[in-house]
């Protein structure tokens, strides 16, 4: 048995072991009960019981599979505020162009979205959240969105997505092309890329709207995960 | 058996026993975290997803790409594997750019901020210089046992790419980052105990308790004391004089995870809240007045520091050759790794557990070739799982 397995095993045993003979189970903590390690005036002081609960845990597994399974293949990891701020430099976003009020620019969003994006807190002792939330997919879409027309122009004048000195045109006309997906998204453009991407613009209330959806919509599926 | 099946095999027999009179037998789940309930499929099934992985150079190349370098691949390097005639060939070609990535400036930053979150520490000078240590090693190819153990230059600097040797001004021992002011000042607490959990959590991977599986014995709690140490090993005040009671098993067994601590902390009770040694003990106690600890508040007389159950450590530079000594501590290391690569979070607070047998390859390698950093970096970023989607 692993060191993990008696520590689970004490949990979980000494929560289940109290609820068993209710007629529902509380939920028990993978952790001691709450003011259990909490001792009088003079024996001790308040520990720290954060982490995750059985529940919490056997929801993962039913949902993702055990470790044996899930440690083999890729999560879905955010990509940490620093590699987007890259990222977006490298699709030919300028961090420095300042927006307005009521239309802030690529750049503001991003400068302004640690918070929402999961940065760090050194000081508190926490690190940068690569976990994906609600808050942070909905900044980085912001982004992508406000950048969008930077990239547009951009793409053909990347060094990053030359080849031989010439680089990718994004679009042919009001049509996708491969080229400039791939140098976008930072892996071959398949069919279903460029597929997406033209319907986008024809869908949209004209093509230039729909370019800007279309640029947004393939970053952001391209980066949700890192 | 895994942490996993403990734990439902545990729900399970102490769930259904508990109200009923059924000898049904517990658990049935598979000595790999498979079985009943730890997953909703059974092993053939997760065995069938990951037989069912292709092997994708490219999209690897996107992810190493993002992780070792922060930045999109060139379609120059996405083409070189793109049109490549064969796997061999991508195979090729992967390699030689990853190992392009981790010789770049660009890798240090990376290899800086991922130790930054690591030790969940940094922003200032002071802090950045354990990570900027970890990231050195890390992009120079060194020993990572050398953060327990190297006895100068622990605290460089890190700045536009370029690593600087410099010397810790704390005083003191020196260990790696075990005596790093800043790691020291940041962790600061009561009897040192928040120090000794970083120590713990950061490589050994796993919260305390560390040191069960001992003989269950009845100390007249509510429950049975399963610790290595023995139960006398630690303080309280009818065990050595101790102010707090260590050896109070009403609730919690305290001794579960005070019999390791116990033995660590006074290591490092001599640094002040500024990270600084002093020749005398600084942590306090958390008592009205907040007195300086003295050793028999952790240690009954005659009990001496260590970093395990008979792995004596009489100090600092002790404990970290006792911590570079352990298989565990390679192990967690491998495995910090090995979730960075694959997007993973925290493997300590969210519990995402690599099983030995998912690794086993990078550790023996890593054992074996002197716990290089950069090598260990460059052999999961291009091992199998890390290309098959």
């Amino acid at each position: 048995m692993t060191r993990f397995g008696y520590i689970l095993t004490i949990l979980v045993g000494a929560s289940l072991g109290v609820a068993a003979c209710s007629d529902s189970i509380d939920e028990p903590a993978a952790k001691p009960d709450p003011g259990s390690t909490t001792g009088g005036d003079d024996t001790t002081f308040d520990h720290d019981n954060d982490g995750p609960t059985v529940w919490e845990l056997i929801d993962r597994l039913t949902k993702e599979g055990p470790p044996s399974f899930t440690s083999h293949v890729h999560s879905c990891s955010k990509v940490r505020i620093a590699t987007l701020g890259q990222v977006l430099t490298s699709v030919g976003v300028n961090l420095g162009i300042a927006g307005t009020t009521t239309a802030p620019s690529a750049g503001d969003l991003y400068k302004t979205g640690a918070s929402a994006l999961g940065a760090s807190s050194y000081a508190n002792r926490i690190r940068e959240n690569i976990g994906i939330t609600t808050s942070g997919a909905s900044r980085e879409f912001d982004i992508f969105a406000a950048g969008a027309d930077q990239i547009i122009a951009a793409v053909p004048t990347l060094g990053r997505c030359q080849v031989g000195g010439v680089g990718p045109q994004l679009f042919n006309g009001d049509t996708c092309t491969a080229e400039g997906i791939t140098c976008l998204i930072g892996t071959p453009a398949q069919t279903s890329h460029v597929q997406l991407c033209n319907l986008t613009i024809t869908g949209a209330s004209d093509p230039t709207v729909g370019k800007r959806l279309a640029v947004a919509a393939l970053l952001a599926a391209a980066y949700t995960c890192e | 058996m895994k942490r996993i099946s403990i734990l439902l095999l545990t729900a399970s027999s102490l769930a259904v026993p508990a109200c009923t009179s059924d000898a049904t037998q517990p658990g049935g789940g598979g000595d790999d975290g498979t079985g009943p309930g730890s997953g909703s499929g059974s092993q053939d099934e997760w065995q069938t997803q990951l037989n069912s992985r292709v092997t994708d150079y490219n999209a690897a190349l996107r992810i190493a790409s993002l992780r070792l370098t922060g930045d999109l691949p060139t379609v120059t390097e996405i083409n070189q594997i793109a049109k490549a005639p064969d796997d061999a060939s991508k195979k090729t070609a992967y390699e030689t750019i990853v190992r392009d990535y981790i010789g770049r400036p660009a890798f240090a930053k990376q290899m800086f901020a991922f130790w930054q979150d690591t030790f969940k520490i940094g922003g200032t000078p002071a802090f950045d210089t354990a990570p900027a240590f970890a990231a050195k090693l890390s992009v120079e190819n060194g020993s990572y046992m050398d953060l327990f153990t190297k006895s100068a230059n622990n605290c460089p600097t890190f700045a536009n790419g370029v690593f600087a040797d410099v010397e810790c001004t704390n005083g003191g021992p020196k260990a790696g980052v075990l005596t790093n002011p800043g790691v020291m000042a940041s962790f600061t607490s009561n009897l040192a105990f928040r120090r000794v959990r970083w120590i713990q959590e950061t490589f050994d991977c796993v919260r305390f308790p560390a040191e069960l599986g001992g003989t269950p014995q009845d100390v007249g709690g509510a429950s049975l004391y399963t610790g290595q140490w023995p139960f006398t090993s630690i303080a309280s005040p009818t065990n050595g004089g101790g102010r707090v009671n260590f050896q109070d098993a009403s609730s919690a067994m305290c001794a579960h995870c005070h019999q390791t601590l116990n033995h660590i902390a006074p290591l490092f009770g001599n640094y002040d809240a500024t990270g600084a040694y002093k020749t005398t003990i600084q942590v306090t106690v958390p008592l009205p007045g907040a007195p300086v600890a003295q050793l028999n508040d952790w240690l009954p007389p005659g009990d001496t520091t260590a970093w395990r159950y008979q792995k004596s450590a009489m100090d600092i530079p002790g404990l970290g050759a006792a911590m570079a000594a352990d298989p565990e501590i390679a192990k967690c290391g491998v495995a910090r790794i090995w979730n960075w690569a694959l997007g993973k979070t925290d493997i300590v607070d969210t519990l995402q557990e690599v099983p030995t047998e998912t690794i086993q390859s990078q550790i023996d390698a890593f054992t074996q070739n002197g716990f290089k950093m950069k090598d260990l970096i460059f052999a999961v970023f291009t091992s199998s799982d890390f290309v098959a989607f």
